[in-house]
């Protein structure tokens, strides 16, 4: 889609004919929390995808709706009419979104006191994430929440630039520790405290 | 008058020992973590959900008080004391009260912040307590039809009025009413979407969703794009407030509450749009102006009026069971997990209760005011956290709170792909807050929608059939209409000029 070239983003001119596109330009003046301008990424695929994905959600969900039993019962409005119009909605939006992105418009990304605008994406960082907390899912009901949730703590610590892995290991373990003795010895919580520590604690 | 003696009521039973030391570890834990970096008022009352698990109702809800006005004050000391955009609602806060720090006039800033927040949130909270029960009257007349409509509009207002993109928002709400049909369908026993998982069958817990989308989804955003090198907190030291200070400052802590109050409560809630207007106002009636330069004016305005916003978005919460900010969607969750369904009923079958956690809100506001001058130091040095730690440790009580809603490691698994769905949300702009109103909202539509089609037997004209609900609809196409038009008028007027 080479053709779609992305419109730079206007200046404020004042010779600016008002668009079809509401959203795509902004020659208003800039809020206070806009001046701050993105830095400038090619058309989004990675959007361009999730918008797809919502779109197909869109047609599973009509196409499955039709799979829902309706008991006996049930008069016009039954367990299927919601689904169906949610469905539509979704496949509407998603449509929508779709071409707006191959269009070039792009949605502000989210900021936060940590989120450097300007940093290259980390899918190292994102990716051990991952693993490490699926890892943990995984092992959790296995060697307990304490353990496992240590090992988390320390890929993630170290993913996101730690120094060393022993440090934010000690420290994701007493805090483990610290925090499923009060969990689950004090407030009752449920959550796999691990063979030694439950046999360490059984007393309490 | 009732609304006093109840209320009074209310304090009897707030202020025993226990309830009163409920309401402070609320008050701290909730300003603790609303102080961290990166976690804004949803993110910390879904974090700490799983300590009121084991707490009976009251209990729970007296601490929770204190969470909500502790998070949302946390976050303005953040964006104080931190030169770095936050979350949305305290962006406002943030423009002045950096300049004011920067200007070593920390110490004010959080001053005038700490105590236009007491003046609005008492405000805010005395006017919950006066307005509710008006509410309540109005509210048990209305029928599924109204309702209905009510839903709709919170929809609407949630997904395209707050977001910079309304339809990115709209996609984000079919996320969530997708996620709210995940179960077995309330009215005829049917199972939906369930992928022939037994665990669904219960539907997707609104916990899972919530601490996914906001803590999972925040943490892996914030790693892809981590902020590297030593971490800049800007001082708090400077003389407190002066004689001047609060004569600049007392007129725009009343008029950022009267902004942020309505705001709130109507179904189009949210506190991002009345602190802007009150940042707008303050900067408006400025005489000598030093906007730009770190005036007063512009931190005392907004910081009321998002605290006034929080106040005001209880009165649909406690009185129609709708919330309008995805914070309050995860109270109205916290309720449900009490067996507890908030609406016009709510006053008179748990009356005790809701007026309970109202005068702890009053006492959880004025421990605020006497806690965070002095503790200033202690939240300085939480912000200081390095990063690795502080996002492993939300990850870790991310696990915690979702695992123990049903003990289940499928939850953790669920947690993990709705957060990398939040993380991709986040990074395309996409915002979360309408998937989880979406999630806890649907099934109140949908129930609502299908009993009033029911009783008319199907016609859709039931839909409109009521000068309430037509009224509803309306303000609801509005809402969606409207922002365009207007942007598009204001451009030729520009043009104009």
């Amino acid at each position: 889609m080479s053709t779609a070239a992305p419109t730079p983003r206007p200046t404020p001119q004042p010779t600016t004919q008002p668009t079809t596109q509401p959203t795509s330009d902004h020659p208003r003046t800039p809020e206070p929390w806009e001046v701050e301008e993105s830095p400038r990424r090619p058309r989004n695929n990675g959007e361009l995808a999730l918008s797809t994905l919502l779109l197909l959600l869109g047609v599973y969900l009509v196409i499955g709706t039709g799979g829902i039993t309706i008991p006996g019962s049930s008069n016009t409005v039954g367990p299927r009419f919601f689904p169906y119009l949610v469905g539509a909605a979704t496949i509407v939006v998603g449509g929508a979104l779709a071409i707006r992105v191959l269009r070039g418009d792009q949605g502000p990304e989210e900021g936060g006191e940590d989120v450097d605008p300007n940093a290259k994406t980390s899918w190292r960082a994102v990716g051990i994430i991952t693993l490490a907390f699926l890892a943990h899912a995984l092992l959790i009901n296995v060697i307990g929440w304490p353990l496992s949730v240590t090992l988390m703590f320390g890929a993630v610590a170290w993913a996101l630039g730690s120094r060393g892995v022993v440090r934010p290991l000690i420290a994701g373990g007493i805090v483990s520790v610290v925090v499923w003795l009060v969990f689950v010895k004090a407030l009752g919580v449920t959550l796999p405290g691990g063979i030694l520590l439950e046999l360490a604690t059984g007393w309490i | 008058m009732e609304a006093l003696s109840q209320l009074m009521g209310g304090f009897a039973d707030a202020v025993t020992p226990l309830n009163l030391l409920f309401a402070l570890i609320g008050t701290l834990l909730g300003t603790a973590v609303g102080v961290l970096p990166g976690i804004g008022p949803a993110m910390t009352v879904a974090l700490l959900l799983p300590i009121t698990y084991v707490l009976e109702p009251t209990g729970a809800f007296i601490m929770f008080a204190g969470i909500y006005y502790g998070g949302m004050y946390g976050g303005s000391t953040t964006s104080i004391l931190l030169n770095t955009p936050g979350e949305s609602s305290s962006i406002m806060t943030a423009l002045e009260g950096n300049l004011m720090a920067k200007a070593g006039r920390g110490a004010a800033a959080l001053g005038t912040a700490a105590i236009g927040s007491f003046v609005a949130g008492t405000i805010g909270t005395l006017l919950l307590a006066l307005v509710a029960p008006a509410v309540v009257t109005l509210a048990v007349a209305i029928g599924p039809a109204d309702y209905f409509a009510l839903a709709l509009l919170a929809f609407v207002a949630v997904s395209t009025v707050l977001g910079a993109s309304p339809l990115r928002g709209l996609a984000s709400l079919c996320i969530g009413l997708f996620l709210g049909l995940v179960g077995t369908d309330l009215l005829t026993g049917q199972q939906r979407f369930t992928f022939a998982v037994p665990q669904l069958a219960d539907g997707i817990d609104v916990v899972v969703v919530a601490v996914a989308l906001f803590a999972v989804g925040e943490a892996l955003h914030v790693a892809s794009r981590l902020r590297h090198g030593p971490v800049e907190v800007m001082s708090s030291s400077g003389s407190f407030m002066t004689r001047d200070d609060f004569r600049r400052s007392w007129k725009p802590w009343l008029r950022g509450t009267a902004f942020g109050f309505p705001f709130g409560a109507l179904p189009a809630g949210g506190a991002e749009i009345p602190t802007f207007l009150s940042y707008a106002t303050e900067r408006r009636l400025a005489r000598h102006s030093d906007f730009g330069r770190g005036a007063i004016e512009g931190v005392a305005g907004p910081e009321a009026a998002n605290n006034a916003a929080a106040a005001g978005v209880l009165v649909p919460l406690l009185t129609l069971g709708l919330p309008t900010s995805a914070t309050a969607a995860i109270l109205l969750a916290a309720f449900q997990g009490y067996g507890i369904q908030p609406g016009p009923t709510l006053l008179t079958t748990e009356s005790s209760l809701v007026w309970t956690l109202i005068a702890s809100l009053f006492i959880g506001n004025t421990m605020l005011l006497v806690l965070n001058l002095p503790l200033v130091g202690v939240w300085v040095k939480l912000l200081k956290i390095p990063r690795p730690y502080l996002y492993a440790g939300i990850l870790m009580f991310a696990s915690l709170g979702s695992y123990a809603v049903n003990a289940d490691p499928l939850d953790l698994v669920l947690l993990l792909v709705i957060g990398l769905l939040g993380f991709a949300m986040r990074r395309f702009g996409w915002p979360v807050a309408p998937a989880v109103i979406g999630l806890i909202l649907g099934p109140v539509a949908e129930t609502n929608l299908r009993r009033a089609l029911a009783i008319s037997d199907g016609d859709l004209s039931a839909l409109v059939s009521s000068p309430f609900s037509v009224v509803v609809l309306l303000v609801a196409v509005l809402a969606v209409v409207g922002p365009p038009v207007l942007r598009r008028f204001r451009r030729r007027e520009a043009v104009a000029v």
